[in-house]
């Protein structure tokens, strides 16, 4: 079991990713923006980072900055994103470990992206 | 007379015309005629003098001649009396009178002979002396005095000769030359000389006068001939010289008119093609057609000079048009490769590929497209149009088209995003509770309105911003239209305990206008009224009726608008970026709406607003008036 937060304005998508965490076992953090998601990391580190990219406050690109300098992410990130420019998004963060994955997104796609990290975590050191 | 030329001015080159001496033929005819005229009238006046003095001397003289004789006859009388009787001094008397009168008349006459013969037959007297002649007289003799001819030319006088007594003394007889030659006076002489001296003077001055007048005349109308004929063709040859007076500088003058005219004409014809552009772009019509264009024209002659530029061309390159015309090109644009491109059109033909100009104007950065366009199908050496495009304006045309489909794509994606999801959610095995499929599909349900709303609401904006939008005008109770937006609205505002008021005045007239969209005005005003106002705020919808219009308020007690962000909330995806704003859900869309539906009712939509203490938007609706077209029925 991972301890996962999910950072997604929108609330049906929010409410969607942490009902499929939750029933595959993970323990879901839910943030409604990216100040809130900071905050939580600040106060609590997680393994894995889901994030929306277009938040209000502070978007998911400038929480990534944020939190991942830090160590406050422990496995890796995955970011969800309805940009068109996801391409050079996905090329910019890659260097980072972060998965990209573009809206409209499969969950059981983003399940099987978590468990590779996870799954990497438990094979090996934390990222 | 002399052939040397006088033409001091004839610039021109060849065969250029010179003024001689000879272009004066016909003042000089008339000076002959003049000195003929004058001599012949001299001549004539001398002569005509001359006869009828002789005439009048003649007869002068056959008169003095018989006066004289009848005078010498009673004279030579006393004279043949005194000597009959002896009287010495008597006869000595009358011989010395006799002698005077006889000297005095040989003086002024030309007497050939005087004879005084007696009764008897015997010559008493004679002149010249005569031997047998008795009394001898020493006269002295004339100087005109000649033989006696006996012709025409000879005048005889005779007198009796008698005794104071009455007594025959004989016949006096006297030959004088009737037609010699008389002295002439010398006053008379005088008079006439004076008289041609004043007479060829004046002469002198008037041909001189008239010469000089009549000179430029004379070779103004040669020139002309040559002109005329074809024989000179340049209008420079035909200058003359100032020299020539008033009237050889106005004729200079007028040459210079007529070879400016000639340069012109000439310039214009040598534009070929472009002539008849030209001649097209003269026309005010056709002038005011092309100044409206919305991309500037450049007319370009062969030499690469503007020779028309149109108001959005002047608009765009920032110079008055009278300022482009005849300059060149490059020095109106400043890029030369507008000149390389001019060189291929003008030698391949085809049109220039396009060439931006981009420079940085303040904050923005402006850019211009140039093209180059043969005008005729014969373009080598000939004119060029290039148009001048504003791309600043068609990049931030694009960069907003780009800029909704983005907002668009955005706003779509996300309740494609929830529908997706879920939907596989309900295919998964894990998921296949009651309560699980129940949420889920309500989740779809209402993201599928959501979708279909913003589809709607795109749709909307698109219509309304380029006019295709139609409105189903009729009568609106537009209190009724509101008293059910409210009621439909209280739903939401109960969730956050919004107080929703209504404030309405006892009546209200019903308006012209489409009711379904002012349904959609009011939703959207309602909506980010309650949307933006914290739990326990309060919303209050107002109408009020004046005399030409209908106001309705929706006020708020929300986050407020910031200034900086008031003159923009009415643009389509535009939202503030206060995070209050940001946290709620919204597409932008619905102020842009809004405005549109308000000003197709011949409306409008202010807003008033204080950040943290929230807003107004008032829309104002005309009242119907006497004529129902007055609404717009797009």
């Amino acid at each position: 079991m991972s301890r996962i937060l999910v950072a997604e304005d929108d609330p049906h998508i929010l409410r969607l990713i942490s009902m499929w965490l939750t029933r595959h076992g993970h323990e879901v953090l839910e943030a409604r923006n990216g100040l809130i998601a900071r905050e939580l990391l600040q106060a609590d580190p997680v393994d894995v980072l889901v994030s929306d990219i277009n938040m209000p406050g502070l978007d998911g690109l400038a929480l990534l900055e944020a939190v991942l300098p830090q160590g406050r992410v422990r496995r890796g990130a995955v970011v969800l994103t309805n940009r068109w420019d996801h391409g050079d998004i996905r090329e910019r963060l890659a260097e980072k470990g972060v998965h990209v994955l573009p809206k409209p997104f499969s969950p059981t796609r983003l399940l099987e992206v978590i468990d590779s990290l996870t799954a990497a975590a438990a094979a090996g050191p934390p990222a | 007379m002399a052939t040397e030329p006088v033409g001091g001015r004839a610039q021109g080159v060849g065969s250029g015309l010179r003024l001689h001496l000879w272009d004066g033929v016909l003042p000089e005819a008339l000076g002959l005629c003049f000195v003929a005229i004058i001599f012949g009238g001299f001549t004539t006046a001398y002569f005509t003098t001359v006869y009828f003095w002789r005439q009048q001397g003649a007869a002068l003289r056959s008169s003095d001649a018989e006066t004289l004789t009848r005078a010498l006859a009673t004279t030579l009388g006393v004279v043949a009396e005194a000597d009959e009787q002896g009287a010495e001094t008597e006869r000595e008397a009358r011989a010395s009178v006799s002698e005077n009168l006889l000297a005095g008349f040989t003086q002024t006459a030309p007497v050939h002979s005087v004879r005084w013969s007696t009764p008897e037959g015997t010559v008493r007297f004679a002149w010249p002396s005569d031997v047998n002649a008795s009394l001898s007289l020493s006269a002295t003799p004339p100087r005109t005095a000649g033989p006696a001819t006996g012709g025409d030319g000879t005048a005889v006088a005779t007198a009796p000769v008698r005794t104071p007594t009455g007594k025959p003394a004989g016949t006096l007889r006297i030959e004088t030359n009737a037609s010699g030659y008389p002295e002439w006076p010398a006053y008379l002489l005088w008079t006439w000389g004076i008289a041609a001296a004043v007479t060829l003077l004046v002469f002198t001055v008037v041909y001189h006068r008239l010469r000089r007048h009549l000179r430029p005349m004379a070779a103004i109308e040669r020139n002309l001939q040559s002109y005329a004929g074809g024989i000179e063709k340049e209008l420079t040859a035909l200058t003359l010289s100032d020299s020539l007076g008033s009237v050889a500088r106005s004729w200079n003058l007028l040459l210079e008119h007529l070879g400016e005219l000639q340069r012109q004409q000439h310039a214009a014809a040598q534009t070929g093609p472009a002539r008849d552009v030209l001649a097209r772009f003269e026309s005010t019509v056709f002038r005011r057609l092309v100044d409206r264009l919305p991309f500037g024209v450049l007319c370009v002659r062969g030499d690469h000079h503007i020779s028309y530029a149109n108001a959005s061309a002047a608009a765009l390159l920032r110079r008055p048009p009278e300022q482009l015309v005849g300059v060149s090109v490059n020095d109106a644009v400043g890029d030369p490769a507008i000149a390389q491109a001019l060189v291929g059109v003008q030698t391949r033909g085809g049109v220039g590929s396009a060439i931006d100009q981009t420079w940085q104007d303040g904050d923005q950065e402006a850019t211009l497209r140039f093209r180059v366009l043969p005008i005729s199908d014969q373009p080598r050496g000939g004119e060029a149009l290039v148009t001048v495009e504003d791309i600043g304006q068609l990049r931030e045309d694009q960069r907003a088209r780009d800029n909704f489909l983005y907002h668009v794509t955005h706003e779509l994606r996300t309740p494609l995003t929830s529908i997706h999801a879920y939907v596989e959610t309900l295919t998964k095995p894990g998921f296949d509770d009651e309560q699980t499929r129940k949420e889920c599909y309500n989740v779809i349900i209402s993201e599928t309105r959501r979708l279909s709303a913003l589809v709607e609401n795109i749709l909307s904006i698109s219509q309304l911003e380029v006019g295709t939008a139609r409105l189903d005008v009729g009568d609106v109770d537009l209190v009724r239209l509101i008293r059910q937006m409210v009621q439909d609205n209280l739903g939401a505002a109960d969730e956050k305990h919004i107080d929703l008021t209504l404030k309405l005045p006892p009546k209200a007239p019903k308006i012209r206008g489409d009711k379904q969209r002012l349904a959609v005005l009011l939703t959207n005003l309602l909506g980010n009224a309650i949307k933006y106002t914290a739990e326990q705020g309060k919303v209050q919808v107002t109408v009020a009726v004046g005399e030409q219009c209908v106001q309705m308020a929706v006020s708020d007690t929300g986050v407020g608008i910031a200034p900086e962000d008031q003159a923009h909330v009415f643009e389509k995806f535009y939202r503030a970026a206060d995070e209050r704003v940001q946290m709620v859900t919204g597409t932008g869309l619905g102020l842009a709406i809004a405005r549109e539906v308000a000003r197709l009712h011949g409306g409008e939509i202010r807003l008033q607003s204080e950040l943290g203490k929230g807003s107004t938007f008032t829309v104002e609706l005309p009242l119907p008036t006497a004529d129902p077209q007055e609404v717009s029925t797009r």
